[in-house]
């Protein structure tokens, strides 16, 4: 695609045949006002001679528009839309901005319901979504008649002439209304709209619309994988691997060298954060540096693998694409306490290796999957908590379950294919091929498919969980809890006739007496009951989905669930192949969707999957848009070696610690971060600034997790035995409402993927970290950098508690104040400390007990161990 | 007005020059300087650093009022004669305008309700404005009413994401978010986006939420009380001890910036250190009303030591103006025991009450201190109150998102001017609607910023406050 045609595209973002557009909650798809494309208009009109003379008006007007590319992009785009502008005479762009303010909106709101695309519910066959469709006309002739309101039928119709059908036929236009029509026919009825398609959601004007079916299929990331031959290269000592080659195959190409080898110590550092989210333990760190082999490096990436913190590291970079809350979501955000049991299977089926195309298989269809033993029932119960998640919306339990399921596709889509297929919810997608019977055929499968109820305020109760016991074992549980009810009522029952019994007593004192007597009695009981009733077992049960009524359902036109259209069959995206549900098919359709996106033949699961785990291992994926591998997304950097890694990743069985491997023994893996001030290095900053080749390892911060679980961890305060449950309130106790929504953090010495993450309110430390959005699937973390994460290392608790643990361990350490000054650089760097360093720690801590006022010596190490936490060699890895 | 003007605050200016010293002295360092030009330039390391607006501001500077459950228009803005004449008077309601009630409470037989304050006509320009807000009223010849104001959802979760995001569903950046991206700040001693709540409003942090934009746009929400930004209290004994901690952190960090060749994100992070040691004398000067006259608080209506009530928050947005914070919101309650008066109208009076004489002090600051032509005002709520019910004398209100009123003043908006227009008793919009996106174009625009310019890519589209529609109201420009 060029570089035109992709601008054309974002300019008109977000606009279509009928100018209508997608507004989230659909039923207010009542009005418009400038679109981008008028406005444009507009603009290319203010600037008529720069864009001619390509001089200085341009120029300014472009300065906001941040890269080059854009910017040659945006000139070609005044020439192209000026040329079209120019070449149909009686148009300007003052005329399309009035049809644009005032005409199209005016259309849309009271015509193109029975006069648009949708062929089904037009009348007298007459449309006025394109100024073809109005200058036909309809069954009576021409509608409009440019410059001549007064021959124009339509303005017989709004002003309920005798002579024509009174339009529209739920009531007048006002007087202004019509005004405004006549001003625009009387000024040559500019119309900028071209035929749109036949099709349900209304096509594209665009030059360069939606890819076709057979345009997306030869689309890169639509196109079946190869198993490109590595590339020769020149140098042939370098490369260690296929990766390698492939990337010095570039390299070599572009004139770049690598950079050097990283040394060990920062290798294992690094392997240690990419792994574990933690630093290397000494012991391991010791070890690796003591062993000369080859080998050595493979051998410590086996240690990090097995680690249980590898899984706790790597299932939270799924949590983060399958956007993970403990909460529901909705407008009082009910928490979910049994969240968490799918939050642990990631961790668990990471740590195990689950092959990724069973790992998603059971995420979509685990109930559906045939079970070893009832433990693997349960596990694969569990797995589907991944569409459970989908986030809730409103108050009540059915109000808005359609956005649950666009939710649920939404994320979906991103995450297994990189697509965007949610944006056909209201409309054909605008660029890639994913028409709104994708959407809906994929939507009648989740509709068919019933989802838990989290509690809301309307209704506060949980519902539809899916209970992870067998029935016997619940009977066993249950069992005593009904018996002690029943005990409990039936002693109330004889309280209450003990009463009644006193009340019939003559009246007296003593029947005073057995009254009061007998109500306090029945009162305790009563109380005793609701205590008891509040007692009641918690039956093990999972946030999970199971089948619902199997039904295809209707398009939803515009995205509004009260208008109805044709009837979408489930199936799969037709672009990947749009396979169908067999004819006896009973179920959901779930289980086929699950296998259709699966399938070896769908080249997106594992392109999608091996960019991320690049990602994370790089800081930038193959494709920088990890889940977007459409037409608006990134196209890839190397998009042999994508599909190298893909077919690996298969031939290796999905299995991803495979794919660690593979990966980190490149010498590309293996690059150091800073080089050299060689010609030869600072010729490949300006060949290549952004490192896009890969020519040296990027380096980056660590992530919020990483920071907070090392902070814990150089404490010796990080809690590594196994995660409960978060200590939410008991459940009778729920009552919250929009007006008092559920609101916590818990504080924990855990890893922070345990931390409680709630959707209304973001967890406050992983907010101020970029921590991952818990409301929509991240890709891809943007650390920011602010002088509030800088307070964060300057004054919070956390900081200055580890701080003072580093400082207790390094006064442990010895008399000798070098030694102690080691052994805190240990701690934080996994590194001893320079000479130098050694040197200004001295100074600064003699510096310091001269400020202090009081004699305790261990403030003085504290306030090192501080500055060794702010520094950036703690929070960012080479 | 220059657009920096935090370099005349006292205590700040040492915060530059260190950011310069810290800057220069890692050009000096650096092993390629051609390369750092470049990749100094690109702003990668400061995201707030001013930007220039794509076309010349109106105003600078945001305050935000946002009255938190939803304020009747018709006891306050917009005022509706018929309305007093047809009192219980039965209305049949077109069924669109029924989902604000429960779903047992759907008769379309409703019963006007007449307004429970009077209005009168106020100042040179007439406007009508009632008895609820005495002392703003006593400002109507600065306001820009907006009575034609509509947004997409009668529900307060969802309305409140609209006022402020412009989506009733999805969680989007707020606008103050937005034009922290798309304008940087001024002052880096403070946050671009400061939130002052009392409470937590609905859709919770979602309200100053940057979402996609890059999490330094969010907004900082500041609860009065001890310590208004978290971390922002220095824990050390002595200033003195933690500049010399600083000292030894800076100095370590410097070096492994000059073993490492250049690289823009620990430079930013250098810088960051030093901000955030600026931050903690710099904030809690802001906070510290102190220095404040007697005047001052009894023009506010704040009793001294108090950080209660509107007040308070106020007179804070009034500090945090001059000290060159771009957007302020103050929210003047919670979720809770707020405008929403379904059970009595007359739980208007002491929330009003809570918010006049506050409001029309700042109005009045800001003139007298100058800062009037750049900032501008805004006044709103997430929707108005049906002008009938289901009962006849019923004393409470339902929720109406139809039609509700709000106001603008100050930088670039006209005084003593009403714009847009409500059916005979408020039930309606019937002319010149202002939805919730163009309410956000006209503000952007006043602003600088060009809404459908003010873009962000993510997920694969660019995305805009005003989704695919708004229109700045032209006329209520100045």
């Amino acid at each position: 695609m060029t570089i035109r045609d992709r601008t054309a595209g974002e300019a008109l973002d977000a606009f279509d045949a009928e100018g209508t557009y997608a507004n989230s909650r659909a039923s207010s798809g009542r009005r418009n006002a400038s679109f981008p494309r008028a406005a444009l208009a507009a603009r290319v009109a203010k600037f008529p001679t720069s864009v001619v003379d390509g001089g200085a008006g341009v120029a300014s007007w472009t300065r906001a528009i941040p890269s080059s590319r854009a910017r040659i992009a945006l000139v070609f785009l005044c020439v192209v839309v000026a040329g079209r502008l120019a070449s149909q005479p009686g148009r300007s762009a003052a005329s399309d901005e009035f049809f644009e303010q005032k005409i199209r909106p005016l259309l849309v709101t009271h015509c193109l319901e029975c006069h648009g695309s949708n062929a089904a519910k037009r009348q007298a066959n007459l449309r006025l979504d394109s100024r073809a469709g109005w200058s036909r006309g309809g069954d009576s002739g021409p509608a409009i008649v440019p410059g001549e309101p007064q021959r124009s039928l339509l303005i017989a119709a709004v002003r309920h002439a005798d002579s024509a059908p009174r339009m529209p036929p739920t009531g007048k236009l006002t007087a202004a209304q019509i005004a405004d029509l006549e001003t625009w026919i009387q000024g040559g009825a500019s119309d900028p709209r071209s035929t749109p398609a036949e099709d349900s959601g209304g096509g594209s004007p665009m030059a360069r619309g939606p890819l076709t079916i057979a345009e997306g299929r030869a689309f890169w990331s639509f196109r079946p994988l190869a198993d490109p031959p590595v590339p020769p290269v020149k140098n042939g000592q370098w490369p260690r691997g296929a990766i390698d080659r492939f990337l010095l195959a570039r390299m070599e190409a572009a004139g770049v060298a690598p950079a050097p080898d990283a040394d060990p110590r920062t290798l294992l550092r690094r392997a240690a954060f990419d792994l574990t989210g933690l630093p290397p333990e000494p012991a391991l760190l010791e070890q690796f540096l003591a062993d000369p082999s080859p080998t050595a490096l493979a051998a410590a990436i086996d240690r990090l693998l097995e680690s249980p913190r590898y899984g706790e590291r790597w299932g939270r970079h799924w949590l983060d694409v399958a956007r993970y809350a403990d909460t529901s979501g909705n407008a009082s955000d009910y928490p979910v306490p049994q969240a968490r049991r799918y939050r642990d299977w990631v961790i668990r089926a990471v740590q195990n290796d689950v092959p990724y195309d069973e790992f998603l298989r059971r995420q979509i269809a685990g109930d559906l999957l045939p079970a070893a033993s009832p433990e693997e029932r349960q596990e694969n119960l569990i797995a589907t908590g991944y569409l459970a998640i989908a986030k809730r919306f409103g108050g009540s339990r059915d109000g808005e379950h359609h956005l649950t399921i666009e939710d649920a596709i939404d994320n979906l889509g991103k995450a297994v294919l990189g697509a965007t297929v949610s944006c056909a919810r209201c409309h054909d997608h605008k660029f890639d091929p994913f028409t709104m019977r994708d959407y809906y055929a994929w939507y009648g499968i989740f509709a068919s498919t019933r989802f838990p109820f989290p509690g809301a305020e309307a209704d506060k109760k949980q519902a539809d969980f899916i209970p992870l016991l067998s029935a016997e074992q619940i009977e066993r549980l249950m069992g005593p809890h009904r018996a002690r009810l029943a005990t409990l009522d039936s002693e109330i029952k004889q309280r209450e006739a003990a009463e009644a019994e006193a009340k019939k007593l003559p009246d007296g004192p003593d029947k005073n007496t057995a009254i009061a007597a007998a109500t306090a009695a029945l009162a305790d009981a009563r109380k005793r009951r609701s205590a008891a009733a509040n007692e009641a077992p918690v039956i093990d049960d999972a946030y999970a989905v199971a089948e619902g009524k199997p039904a295809n359902t209707r398009l939803h036109l515009r995205g509004d669930p009260k208008r109805l259209g044709d009837e979408v069959p489930r199936r799969f995206l037709e672009v990947l192949g749009g396979q169908t549900l067999p004819p006896d098919s009973a179920g959901s359709g779930r289980r086929e969707l699950a296998q259709w996106l699966v399938d070896p033949a769908n080249p997106l699961p594992a392109r999608v999957f091996v960019n991320r785990v690049w990602q994370h291992h790089f800081g930038r994926g193959i494709v920088a848009t990890p889940n977007d591998f459409g037409v608006r997304g990134q196209p890839p950097t190397h998009p042999e070696l994508l599909d190298h890694l893909a077919t690996a990743f298969i031939r290796d069985g999905w299995s991803l610690k495979a794919l660690h491997r593979r990966i980190l023994l490149s010498r590309a893996w293996q690059l150091a971060s800073q080089f050299a001030p060689s010609a030869e290095m600072q010729a490949n900053a300006v060949k290549d600034p952004n490192n896009t080749l890969g020519w040296r390892f990027e380096r980056r911060r660590l992530d919020a997790e990483s920071i907070r679980d090392t902070l814990l961890w150089v404490a010796g305060d990080l809690d590594e035995s196994p995660p409960g449950d978060h200590p939410f309130p008991p459940r009778h106790t729920w009552g919250w409402t929009q007006h008092n929504p559920f609101v916590a953090a818990y504080e924990t010495n855990r890893r922070s993927v345990y931390l409680m993450q709630s959707r209304l309110k973001r967890h406050p430390y992983l907010a101020l970290f970029d921590g991952p959005d818990p409301s929509s699937s991240t890709g891809a973390r943007a650390p920011s950098t602010t002088p509030l994460q800088a307070l964060f290392a300057l004054n919070d608790p956390l900081a200055h508690q580890s701080a003072g643990k580093v400082a207790a361990r390094a006064i442990a350490a010895g008399e000798d104040e070098a030694a102690r000054i080691d052994a805190a650089c240990r701690s934080v760097w996994s590194r001893p400390a320079t000479l130098e360093e050694r040197a200004e720690c001295a100074a600064f801590l003699a510096a310091y007990r001269q400020q202090l006022s009081s004699a305790d010596d261990r403030q003085a190490w504290s306030a090192l161990a501080r500055a060794l936490l702010a520094s950036n060699e703690f929070i960012y890895v080479d | 007005m220059t657009t920096n003007r935090c370099g005349n605050q006292g205590g700040m200016a040492d915060g530059f020059t260190r950011r310069a010293a810290i800057r220069s002295l890692a050009a000096g360092s650096l092993l390629f300087p051609g390369m750092l030009a470049r990749l100094l330039a690109n702003d990668s390391g400061d995201p707030l650093a001013p930007k220039a607006p794509h076309h010349r501001p109106r105003a600078t500077r945001v305050v935000f009022m946002n009255m938190s459950g939803g304020v009747s228009h018709v006891d306050s803005f917009d005022y509706k004669p018929r309305l007093f004449a047809d009192h219980n008077k039965s209305y049949q309601v077109p069924a669109r305008m029924l989902e604000a009630f429960a779903l047992n409470n759907r008769s379309t037989e409703k019963f006007f309700k007449r307004p429970q304050w009077d209005f009168k006509q106020r100042g040179q320009s007439g406007l009508w404005i009632s008895e609820l807000f005495p002392r703003i009223a006593e400002h109507a010849d600065e306001l820009c009413v907006l009575n034609s104001l509509r947004n997409d959802h009668a529900d307060h979760f969802q309305a409140t994401l609209g006022i402020h995001t412009g989506s009733v569903t999805f969680a989007r950046p707020s606008i103050g978010s937005w034009i922290s991206y798309g304008l940087g700040t001024e002052n880096r001693n403070l946050p671009s986006f400061m939130v002052l709540a009392p409470a937590t409003p609905y859709a919770g942090g979602q309200v100053w939420a940057a979402d996609f934009l890059p999490g330094c746009h969010q907004g900082t929400a500041v609860a009065p009380g001890a310590e208004p930004i978290a971390n922002i209290r220095r824990r050390q004994p002595a200033a003195r001890l933690q500049e010399l901690e600083l000292g030894l952190a800076q100095s370590l960090n410097r070096r492994h910036l000059s073993q490492r060749g250049p690289d823009p994100q620990l430079a930013a992070r250098i810088q960051s250190l030093e901000t955030a040691f600026g931050m903690q004398m710099a904030a809690p000067e802001a906070f510290d009303l102190t220095q404040e006259t007697a005047a001052t608080y009894r023009q506010y209506g704040l009793q001294p030591g108090s950080a209660k009530g509107f007040a308070w928050q106020c007179l804070m947005a009034r500090r945090l103006l001059e000290r060159g914070v771009r957007f302020i919101e103050l929210i003047d309650t919670g979720a809770s025991n707020n405008w929403d008066a379904h059970g009595d109208m007359a739980t208007h009076g002491p929330l009003a009450r809570n918010v006049d004489q506050p409001v029309a002090a700042l109005l009045d600051d800001l003139k007298a201190r100058g800062l009037w032509d750049d900032t501008l005002v805004v006044w709103t709520t997430e929707f108005g109150r049906t002008p009938f019910n289901t009962a006849k004398d019923a004393r409470g209100r339902e929720h109406h998102a139809e039609a509700f009123s709000s106001w603008l003043a100050g930088g670039g908006v006209k005084g003593g001017f009403r714009y847009g227009e409500t059916d005979e008793y408020g039930c309606a919009v019937v002319d010149n609607e202002v939805h919730v996106h163009d309410f956000h174009a006209t503000i952007l625009h006043l602003m600088g910023l060009d809404h459908e310019r003010l873009t962000y890519r993510h997920a694969g589209r660019d995305f805009r406050l005003t989704d695919v529609a708004g229109r700045v109201i032209e006329e209520v420009l100045a």
